[in-house]
C-alpha cells in the first residue's frame, strides 16, 4: 500500500473572521444556523396559516 | 421579439463574452488558467458559487415547478446551510493546505492513484452528462422565441458556449459571473414587479396568499415520513445535506470556485454567503411561479404552455377532439374566474360563508380545468409521439413572451443566457481541469509543461462541450429539467462523497478498500434506483453510507491499513 508523508490538518479557527460582530468562526456558523432555523420557521408558518 | 429586445440580448451577451475574453488575454500559465490568480474577494467567490449552481435551468424551470407544484421544491435546499458549514469548517482548510488543483488530487494524496482516478471519473461522467442539460435549457428559450428546431438550437448555443469557455480560464469565469448575476437578478426582479402589477386591481396581497394557499401552492414544508414522497422536510434536511455536501464539497465545478480565494477566510465567507442567501433566493423564484399561477386564474392560460404542443394545436384546430378539449378548458377556466371574482367580492364585503362557497366552486372548476388539460396532453402525445408533453419548463417563458413589454423580454432572455453561460463556463472549465490534471498530467504525460497542460485543458474543455451537446439532444426525455439534473447528481454524488468522508474521517481505511467499496456502492445505487421508488434525495445518503460501511468491512478483511495521508 502506498505510503504518504503525513500532512497536518489545520484547525478550523486558524484564521480571524475579520467581521465586526462575529469574532470566531463558531459564531459565524451559529449565525448561519440561526438564519436557517428562522427561514424554516417562516416557511412552516406560511404553510400552516394559508393551508 | 422586437429590435429593442435583440439589442438588449445581443449587446449583453457579446459584452459579457467579450469582457471575459479581454480579461483572460495573456493568461498562459497553468495556475492562472485553472485556478485564477488566487486573489478573489469573498463576495466574488460567493457570487461565483451561486452563479455556478444557478444555471438557466434554475430560472426557467423553477417558476414552472412553483406554478405546478407550489413551494414544496424549496425543501431540497434545506440541507444546504448545514452542508456549507461542514465544507467551510472541515473540507476547505484541508484542500487549501494541500494546495491541490482538483478535489480528486486530494484523494490521490490521501489514498492512491486508482482512487483518485475513480473520484475524477465519477465526476466526469455525471457532470459531463449534467452539462448537457445546462445547454438544453437556454435552447428551450430560443426554440420558443424564434421557432427554430430544438436540436439545431442545442448545437448552435452549445458551440457558442464552447468557444467562450475555451477562450476563458477560471479567472474569467469568476470575473464575468458577477456581471452575469447582475443581469439575472435585474431580469427576475423586474419580472416579479411587473407580475405583481398585472394581478387584478382588487386583489390584495393577503388575498393573493389566501388564494395560493387555497390551491395548495404554499405548502412549503411537508412533515410526512413517507419515504416515497419526493420533497419532505426530512428528505430535504437529511438527504439534501448529503446531496449538497457532495455537490459543493466534491464537485470540481464548485470546488474550483472557492479554490480561487485569496485566503481561507475569503473561501469560507463566500460559502457562508450562499448558506444564508440560497433558501430565500429559491423561495423567491418559486413564489414567482406561484404568483404566475394566481395571475392565470384571472387571465385565460393556454391549454398547453409547451410551445411545440401549442403549435400542434393551432395547426390541427380542425380536429374535433382537440377543439373540444380547448373549448371545455376555456369554459371551465371562465367558471373558475367567475367564482374567484365572487369570492373576492364576498371576502371584501365580509360575507365569509359566501366567500367559502364561491371558493369551493372555484376549486372544483379549477380541478376540472387541470383534468381537461391532463387528458388533452395525453391525447396529444397519443396523436403525435414527437410532441413533448412537459409543461413546467415552458410556463415562465410563455408568461414572459405573452405578458411582458419589449425590452424586458430581451432582458429576461439575456438573463437566461447569462445564467447558462456562467454555469456552463464553470462546468466546462472544471471538466477540462480534471481531465488535464487527474488524467493527462497524472497518466499520459507526467512531465508536461505548463503550456502543454493549458493547451490540453482547452482541448478537453472543447471535448466535454461536444459530449454535453450530444447528451442535450436527448434531454427532452427528462420529466422536468431541474429534477433531471438533481436526479442525475443523486445517483453519483453519494459514492463520491463517501470517498471524501472516508478520506477525512476514517483513517484506518486505505486506498484498495475504499476503491472497491466505492465500486460496490455505486453498483448498489444503480440497482436501487432501477428497483425502488423512493425520493431521489435519499440516494446521496445511501451511496455515502454504503461506501463508508463497505470500506470498513473490506479493510477488516484486508488487514490493518498502515497508510495515513495526514495526521
Amino acid at each position: 500500500m502506498k505510503r504518504h508523508d503525513p500532512v497536518k490538518i489545520p484547525t478550523t479557527e486558524s484564521e480571524e473572521t475579520g467581521l465586526p460582530f462575529f469574532q470566531t468562526w463558531k459564531a459565524v456558523y451559529l449565525f448561519v444556523l440561526a438564519t436557517f432555523v428562522f427561514w424554516i420557521a417562516l416557511l412552516v408558518a406560511l404553510t400552516e396559516i394559508f393551508s | 421579439m422586437s429590435a429593442l429586445d435583440f439589442v438588449v440580448l445581443i449587446g449583453s451577451m457579446l459584452g459579457i463574452a467579450g469582457y471575459g475574453i479581454w480579461r483572460t488575454r495573456g493568461r498562459r500559465n497553468l495556475n492562472s488558467y485553472l485556478r485564477g490568480d488566487g486573489q478573489t474577494h469573498w463576495f466574488a467567490i460567493g457570487l461565483s458559487v451561486m452563479a455556478t449552481q444557478a444555471s438557466a435551468i434554475t430560472f426557467l424551470s423553477t417558476p414552472g415547478q412553483g406554478y405546478l407544484g407550489g413551494l414544496g421544491f424549496v425543501q431540497i435546499y434545506f440541507g444546504l446551510p448545514i452542508a456549507l458549514i461542514i465544507i467551510a469548517a472541515i473540507f476547505l482548510p484541508i484542500f487549501r493546505k494541500l494546495n491541490v488543483f482538483t478535489a480528486y488530487e486530494f484523494l490521490g494524496k490521501r489514498f492512491d492513484g486508482k482512487t483518485r482516478l475513480l473520484g475524477a471519473a465519477l465526476f466526469l461522467v455525471q457532470r459531463g452528462l449534467g452539462a448537457g442539460l445546462t445547454i438544453y435549457a437556454p435552447a428551450i428559450v430560443l426554440t420558443t422565441v424564434f421557432g427554430w428546431p430544438l436540436n439545431l438550437t442545442i448545437i448552435c448555443s452549445g458551440l457558442l458556449v464552447i468557444i467562450y469557455t475555451v477562450a476563458g480560464g477560471s479567472d474569467a469565469v469568476t470575473v464575468t459571473q458577477k456581471y452575469q448575476l447582475a443581469i439575472i437578478f435585474a431580469g427576475m426582479i423586474t419580472a416579479f414587479c411587473l407580475l405583481l402589477a398585472k394581478l387584478p386591481s382588487g386583489l390584495t396581497f393577503t388575498d393573493t396568499f389566501a388564494l395560493a394557499g387555497g390551491f395548495h401552492k404554499l405548502n412549503a414544508v411537508n412533515f410526512s415520513t413517507d419515504i416515497h414522497e419526493r420533497y419532505t422536510i426530512w428528505s430535504g434536511i437529511f438527504g439534501g445535506t448529503f446531496l449538497m455536501l457532495s455537490y459543493f464539497g466534491t464537485d470540481q465545478s464548485q470546488v474550483q470556485r472557492y479554490f480561487s480565494g485569496a485566503s481561507l477566510r475569503e473561501g469560507r465567507l463566500g460559502l457562508m454567503f450562499n448558506a444564508v442567501c440560497k433558501i430565500p433566493m429559491q423561495f423567491g423564484i418559486l413564489l414567482l411561479g406561484v404568483f404566475i399561477f394566481i395571475f392565470y386564474q384571472f387571465q385565460t392560460p393556454p391549454l398547453f404552455f409547451n410551445s411545440t404542443s401549442a403549435q400542434y394545436l393551432s395547426e390541427h384546430r380542425a380536429d374535433p377532439k382537440l377543439r373540444a378539449y380547448e373549448t371545455d378548458f376555456n369554459s371551465s377556466h371562465a367558471q373558475t374566474r367567475e367564482q374567484l371574482e365572487n369570492w373576492m367580492n364576498a371576502r371584501h364585503a365580509g360575507n365569509f360563508p359566501a366567500a367559502q362557497t364561491a371558493f369551493a366552486a372555484a376549486q372544483t372548476a379549477q380541478q376540472q380545468s387541470e383534468k381537461i388539460r391532463a387528458e388533452a396532453i395525453e391525447e396529444l402525445a397519443a396523436k403525435n409521439s414527437g410532441t413533448k408533453a412537459n409543461d413546467a419548463d415552458y410556463v415562465f417563458i410563455t408568461f414572459i413572451l405573452r405578458q411582458l413589454p419589449h425590452g424586458v423580454i430581451g432582458l429576461l432572455v439575456a438573463a437566461f443566457f447569462a445564467a447558462a453561460l456562467s454555469s456552463k463556463a464553470a462546468e466546462l472549465n472544471a471538466l477540462g481541469s480534471s481531465t488535464t490534471i487527474d488524467f493527462y498530467r497524472h497518466l499520459i504525460k507526467r512531465d508536461a509543461t505548463d503550456a502543454q497542460c493549458v493547451f490540453a485543458s482547452k482541448i478537453f474543455t472543447a471535448f466535454w462541450g461536444f459530449v454535453a451537446i450530444g447528451f442535450a439532444l436527448s434531454a427532452h426525455l427528462a420529466e422536468n429539467l431541474i429534477q433531471a439534473v438533481n436526479i442525475l447528481g443523486s445517483i453519483f454524488y453519494g459514492v463520491m462523497l463517501g470517498l471524501f468522508v472516508v478520506a477525512f474521517f476514517v483513517r484506518r481505511v486505505g486506498g484498495t478498500a475504499v476503491f472497491w467499496a466505492a465500486l460496490a456502492a455505486q453498483t448498489l445505487i444503480f440497482i436501487l434506483y432501477f428497483n425502488l421508488t423512493i425520493s431521489y434525495l435519499w440516494y446521496p445518503l445511501i451511496g455515502c453510507a454504503a461506501c463508508v460501511i463497505f470500506s470498513l468491512i473490506l479493510q477488516l478483511t484486508l488487514g490493518a491499513n498502515k497508510s495515513h495521508g495526514y495526521e
